[in-house]
């Protein structure tokens, strides 16, 4: 960190560490470091903070998977810290243990780790800006995250305890208080954490169009972006337009539970054995709200993963994006199909089931452009020179696992599956494979590919390997095995489904999962010990350590502030790599053109 | 050259996602972890459909990840010597072809399921109800309509949890929910419909079998949500008429019933 | 675990300077993985402590009892009943204590794979492993788990103060109770619903008698200096046989009740329907005149009655005036508040009142049998404030009524004004 903005340009190498410098008062500490307007150190805080909600949203789950494998039997480490009648975790326990591990895991790790820190940290640089277009905007989006973080951890010291209703919230279970323990102070903190994490995303989202549309480098037409500023931009459009529908659902959830209204209870229900008092509203209100946000959030959570492995395996592949247009086209279009799908987390929920078969086609149709992704992947891998650095590794295994993520899908998507698996344990492989998978394979691929410009050393080679070996046979033990759990009907979010003779069976199979889920969050320890020590004791980074083409190499690194020493002037898009007749295999962004060279025109 | 290990090294690793991820399908099966015994006269629809879909993922699958093994293979850095990567930037046609064949078979599987779909959610029979399922916080109140046949009247039988149907005869559920969301699931008949409070939802199935199978609550309901657990009882229709007398009988008890008929 | 890891560490290291290009000594790494993982080995094997039986400190606060007394009756009752993982049934008590082992103890299967700890699987987060209302889900329950310590049961065959018979509460972990969150239980099978209601009878004694201990005290004679005698004797006569007796007795001492008088339903429901306004049964005062259960509501059941009215003391010895005390009195004044405040604050929940039944929902939390409703008038319900009407009504009167209410949920809606949505037609 306190590398980022202190070297002179020029200057890459050898950079001089803070505490070389002459004493400095504490405002300038604070202006740099903690209120900085910066967008690498706005960047780096996104990236710290998201990676200890990280370890938290981790350490949730495996709490959530003890209970599935051992029911009430006695919890190792929270069940000291949340003691209870002999050992045992009380079932709403459980429940807001899922609900919280799902928050966490989405609202203050994923939404942020993408567009937050990777948005922040990549944007200016890739596009040749020395900030963003809102510096102080920026600044705001990182500290609406902090009401997040207190709202969201607070909750669970409260009386009731956390949000206990699922992350996606559904009403009457929410709307009313009685209904369930967490759906007293710990829903409406939820609510309040998830607005505040909405403002964030909106102040980041704006910050990013303005900054990609207006401040690109001389030559940097839309076409000559890398992909990963495309599904950053992309992201940006759809958080603009989806955002205040959750926005709004929010107030209006938040409204019903303390003011009376009525917008999602409907007459007459008695819950808890009371009649409510307002009535007139529609449960099924809420969900559609609901996933016509969280649906293209989904996207939202994982084409900026999909941009940045393109980035990488093109520069581990050495080789040109295949079919830049397509895959350019195959996002926008999976973000226009985002925002017509959301029905289908519906089908068996009492809509109207001529609305389901509309949703169904839809749904079958957003297929298309991820298939066309996952060949242009296939296509860039083929002919390459790869090297396998642990950042490729990462990137290949997005798209292996993509590829599982991607074909689950089309069970669900098909109405009449959906019937017997929807809300059962596929579905929970389903998007453990997209968002875990695949989104933070990505988003490790990521750090070990970009840490030398953040923190101008690299990773440990070696410990990386290790790191993504354990990651990804732990990942697909814990996973895969959870299709063929939902293929029995196995459902989701019970604390304990073995008193169902149908289910009975499936214990030993849960352990398994839960020892590889234990392996998967022990190995991370790897993950942090080199991350921290690479920080500190790695070895020193060029400008451009992997002989990438995008334009954040002709910086620093760490770039300084203003992160550029030569304006950069783009030539060509960002994936000339192994261009005939030029003597390097990859030929910058800002290298001029030499006379001869062929370069596709673009 | 060893190099080219660390490359064989992650291509096998990547290889075993196709092999074993067929593997643990295959072996699925075999040790019951795979689709419940099916005893509804739709359920073979879904069953078929489910295999046809994973015959076709199945193959994309394999080809995909075969294709992706294939090529980190090959073009390991250190197979290739001093060759260059091939500059290309991509091919119109290969991008034609992946977009249409991906379209047809997307829209064909669209259009093939919209009967199935239809025949569970929307062609109704025309009947009335056989039985009202009252889905409550954490459990499922059942109302039979009694001889006249018509719910809400005196006759009703109110029973809980404890679901009976005649087997193959067409079954009219209304549903309805008095707090929250539940889902009424019945892994062995391959149903599944969201309780609404506010809604009354009709769900309809035929079983083909006698048996006794799980009723599960699907839909997070709150904290008890795991002990929502009832059961469905297909039976002969004169088991059932007998069964439905005698449940009636015992909610008319104007005396105590021997010790050993409770026990 | 410990041991393995510095060993993997060692050998990682050893192996990563022949493949590793940056070359670079590993010791941080090392370090933070061996520190790492011992912290991950000491807080994940340390064990949660057992089970155990909370004291009845409500009552002990308000029998002012000293805490050698305290520990005297939880170690007596430790003696006599066990653990909530080792229950001990002496002959006495007349309980099953193979039952009671299948319902007792942690969750886990047995040798021949059958499923002990039932009652911590099914029951405790609702009732408490002591039985006492106040596992940890209870606080947001309405209406509250039952305690059973007090040995009051609302649903029954019985005369009112009788215990249940074993049947009686068989048929309510069968039916579960419609209209609270007590779920059914029937699907179990009858042998873990048999051991469950055991365990719950040996629950319901086991507290019974700490509080029959609890109040002992203040018979004590000087010389036996505050504590309670350890003799056997003393222990089965005067503490448990007083409460396994009522158990055993209330087996034989079912209701009779006569047969249904032979009159035409109508008549007989209008018949019920006169003697539910007359004053004679007086049903009108708490269930309303609309039936709707709109009348007196500002009554308690006895479990909140006794938090309630205690708490009440408290709060006006809280205001009692000090300054005449000597200086000890007042130490012991404060002391018995603070411990007061404490059991109210921890051990018992928010006393809340009791609403008469709304008649026209169709929804009887004791049973829709004619039969229920008959044990129901005739006995009244233990611990709450509806009154037996054996003394009053005439066997067929309260057969009248029964049918009167039994026909209130299709009574047409319109006539006296009932909300709409409240009727059985329309909302089950």
């Amino acid at each position: 960190m306190s590398t980022v903005t202190h070297s002179s340009p020029g200057e890459s190498t050898t950079v001089a560490p803070a505490s070389a410098a002459k004493p400095r008062p504490v405002s300038e500490f604070l202006s740099t470091y903690v209120f900085s307007k910066d967008h690498k150190v706005i960047g780096l805080q996104f990236l710290f903070s998201t990676l200890v909600w990280f370890l938290i949203g981790g350490l949730l789950a495996l709490a959530v998977r003890w209970q599935v494998a051992w029911p009430w039997s006695d919890v190792p480490v929270l069940g000291k810290l949340f003691a209870q009648e002999g050992g045992q975790m009380s079932p709403e326990f459980y429940t807001m243990l899922f609900t919280m591990h799902a928050t966490v895991m989405i609202f203050l790790v994923i939404i942020p780790i993408l567009a937050g820190a990777f948005g922040n940290f990549l944007i200016p640089l890739m596009i040749g800006a020395d900030d963003m277009a809102f510096p102080t905007l920026n600044m705001l989006s990182y500290w609406f995250m902090w009401p997040a973080f207190i709202a969201f951890g607070a909750s669970f010291f409260v009386e009731g305890g956390a949000a206990s209703s699922g992350w996606t919230s559904y009403p009457p279970l929410t709307t009313n208080p009685a209904a369930s323990p967490g759906s007293g102070m710990g829903q409406t903190l939820w609510l309040i954490g998830l607005t505040f994490v909405g403002v964030s995303s909106m102040l980041g989202s704006v910050n990013y169009m303005t900054t990609i549309i207006l401040m690109r480098a001389p030559g940097m037409t839309m076409f000559r972006l890398p992909m990963t500023i495309w599904a950053m931009f992309i992201t940006a459009l759809l958080q603009a337009f989806a955002l205040p529908v959750l926005t709004a659902a929010g107030f209006m959830q938040l409204f019903d539970r303390s003011i009376g209204t009525g917008f999602f209870s409907p007459e007459g229900s008695m819950i808890n054995n009371e009649l409510t008092g307002a009535g007139g509203g529609q449960p099924l209100l809420w969900q559609h709200l609901f996933w016509f946000y969280s649906h293209p959030a989904v996207y939202i959570m994982i084409l900026p993963a999909m941009g940045m492995v393109s980035d990488i395996m093109t520069c581990f592949a050495r080789k040109p994006l295949f079919g830049y247009r397509p895959m350019v086209y195959s996002i926008a279009g999976i973000a226009g199909l985002g925002f017509i799908v959301w029905g289908h987390h519906m089908f068996i929920s009492g809509m109207n089931p001529a609305l389901g078969m509309t949703f169904m086609v839809s749904t079958m149709m957003i297929a298309l452009p991820s298939a066309v992704k996952t060949f242009n992947w296939l296509g860039t891998l083929w002919g390459g020179r790869i090297q396998f650095t642990t950042a490729m590794l990462f990137s290949v295994s997005f798209v292996s696992m993509f590829i599982i993520g991607g074909l689950s899908g089309i069970f669900m998507a098909a109405t009449p599956v959906d019937i017997f698996i929807h809300d059962t344990y596929f579905i929970v492989a389903h998007f453990h494979y997209v968002l875990f998978a695949g989104t933070a394979m990505g988003v490790w691929g990521a750090i070990y590919f970009w840490f030398p410009k953040m923190f101008g050393r690299t990773m440990n080679e070696f410990w990386g390997k290790v790191h993504f070996f354990l990651t990804f046979i732990f990942l697909n033990g814990t996973f895969f095995t959870m299709h063929i759990l939902g293929a029995v009907g196995f459902p989701r979010r019970l604390a304990d489904a073995y008193h169902y003779e149908t289910f009975h069976h499936l214990q030993p199979m849960n352990a398994f999962m839960t020892y590889c889920a234990i392996g998967m969050v022990a190995c991370q320890a790897i993950f942090a010990a080199n991350f921290f020590w690479s920080m500190f004791y790695g070895p020193k980074a060029g400008r451009n350590p992997w002989n990438s083409n995008g334009l954040e190499w002709t910086a620093p690194s760490p770039p300084g502030h203003g992160n550029f020493d030569v304006q950069p002037i783009v030539y060509r898009g960002p994936y000339e790599y192994s261009v005939p007749g030029c003597e390097k295999d990859h030929l910058m962004q800002t290298d001029p053109p030499v006379e001869g060279m062929v370069v596709a025109a673009h | 050259m060893r190099n080219r290990l660390a490359g064989i090294f992650w291509s096998i690793l990547f290889l075993a996602v196709p092999v074993l991820g067929v593997g643990v399908f295959a072996i699925a099966p075999s040790i019951d972890v795979w689709l419940p015994k099916d005893v509804s006269s739709h359920g073979k629809e879904i069953d078929s459909l489910f295999y046809f879909i994973l015959a076709l993922t199945g193959i994309v699958f394999i080809v995909t990840e075969m294709l992706l093994f294939w090529f980190i293979w090959k073009y390991d850095a250190a197979a290739r010597g001093d060759e260059k990567a091939t500059y290309i930037h991509g091919s119109h046609t290969l991008e034609v072809i992946w977009t249409i064949i991906p379209a047809v078979t997307m829209l064909f599987l669209a259009i093939y399921q919209m009967n199935a779909w239809a025949d569970m959610k929307m062609r109704r029979p025309v009947m009335k109800p056989t039985v009202e399922v009252v889905a409550r916080q954490f459990e499922w109140r059942l109302r039979y309509p009694g001889p006249d046949g018509d719910l809400g009247t005196p006759d009703d039988l109110f029973l809980v949890n404890d679901l009976h149907v005649p087997v193959d005869e067409d079954i009219l559920i209304q549903l309805k929910s008095m707090d929250v969301l539940h889902s009424f699931f019945l892994p062995n008949l391959r149903m599944k419909q969201d309780a609404v409070p506010g809604m009354k939802i009709p769900v309809w199935f035929k079983a083909t079998e006698t048996g006794q199978y799980d009723l599960v609550c699907a839909e997070l309901c709150g904290w008890g949500h795991y002990k929502m657990k009832g059961r469905i009882t297909i039976e002969s229709r004169e088991d059932y008429d007998a069964w439905l007398e005698a449940k009636y009988r015992e909610q008319e008890a104007t005396q105590p019933e021997p010790m050993d008929e409770i026990l | 675990m410990t041991h393995f890891l510095p060993f993997l560490v060692t050998a990682m290291n050893r192996h990563s300077t022949f493949m590793c290009r940056n070359r670079f000594s590993l010791s941080p790494v090392a370090l933070v993985l061996t520190v790492c993982g011992s912290l991950l080995f000491v807080s994940g094997c340390g064990k949660t402590p057992a089970a155990s039986f909370r004291p009845n400190m409500v009552e002990a606060a308000k029998q002012r009892l000293k805490p050698e007394q305290e520990e005297q009756v939880a170690t007596i009752l430790e003696a006599m009943f066990g653990t909530p993982d080792n229950p001990i049934a002496m002959p006495e008590t007349g309980l099953d204590i193979g039952k009671l082992r299948l319902a007792a103890g942690p969750v886990h299967s047995d040798i021949v794979g059958r499923k002990n700890g039932l009652f911590r699987e099914h029951c405790s987060h609702c009732h408490g492993v002591t039985g006492d209302g106040m596992g940890p889900t209870a606080a947001f329950l309405n209406p509250y788990p039952r305690d059973y310590r007090p040995g009051w049961f609302k649903f029954k065959s019985t005369e009112r103060a009788d215990k249940p018979t074993h049947g009686d509460l068989v048929t309510i972990l069968n039916n579960g109770i419609y209209g609270t969150s007590m779920p059914s239980f029937e699907l179990l099978g009858e042998a873990k619903v048999d051991a469950l209601v055991e365990y719950v009878k040996y629950l319901s004694m086991r507290g019974e008698a700490e509080l029959n201990m609890m109040r002992y005290f203040f018979e004590l004679d000087d010389e036996d200096e505050g504590k309670l005698p350890e003799t056997r004797d003393f222990l089965v006569e005067e503490i448990l046989l007083p409460v396994a007796e009522r158990w055993q007795e209330a087996e034989d001492a079912v209701i009779e009740v006569p047969e249904m008088p032979e009159v035409d339903l109508a008549e007989s429901i209008a018949m019920g329907k006169e003697l539910f306004y007359g004053n004679k049964a007086n049903c009108v005062k708490c269930h309303g005149v609309t039936a709707l259960g709109d009348g007196q509501a500002n009554d308690y059941d006895d479990w909140n009655k006794v938090v309630k009215q205690w708490s009440d003391e408290v709060q006006s010895s809280h205001e009692v005036s000090t300054k005449e005390m000597s200086r000890e009195e007042k130490a012991e004044h404060r002391e018995y508040l603070a411990r007061a405040d404490k059991a109210l604050a921890g051990d018992a929940l928010e006393p809340r009142t009791i609403q008469p039944r709304n008649l026209r929902q169709a929804i009887y939390r004791g049973g829709r049998r004619p039969i229920d409703f008959y044990y129901r008038i005739h006995a009244g319900i233990n611990g709450a404030p509806m009154p037996a009407a054996a003394g009053t009504l005439t066997p067929d009167e309260i057969w009248h009524v029964v049918n009167y209410i039994r026909s209130l949920p299709y009574e047409f809606d319109g006539e006296l004004g009932a909300d709409r949505s409240m009727v059985a037609r329309d909302r089950l």
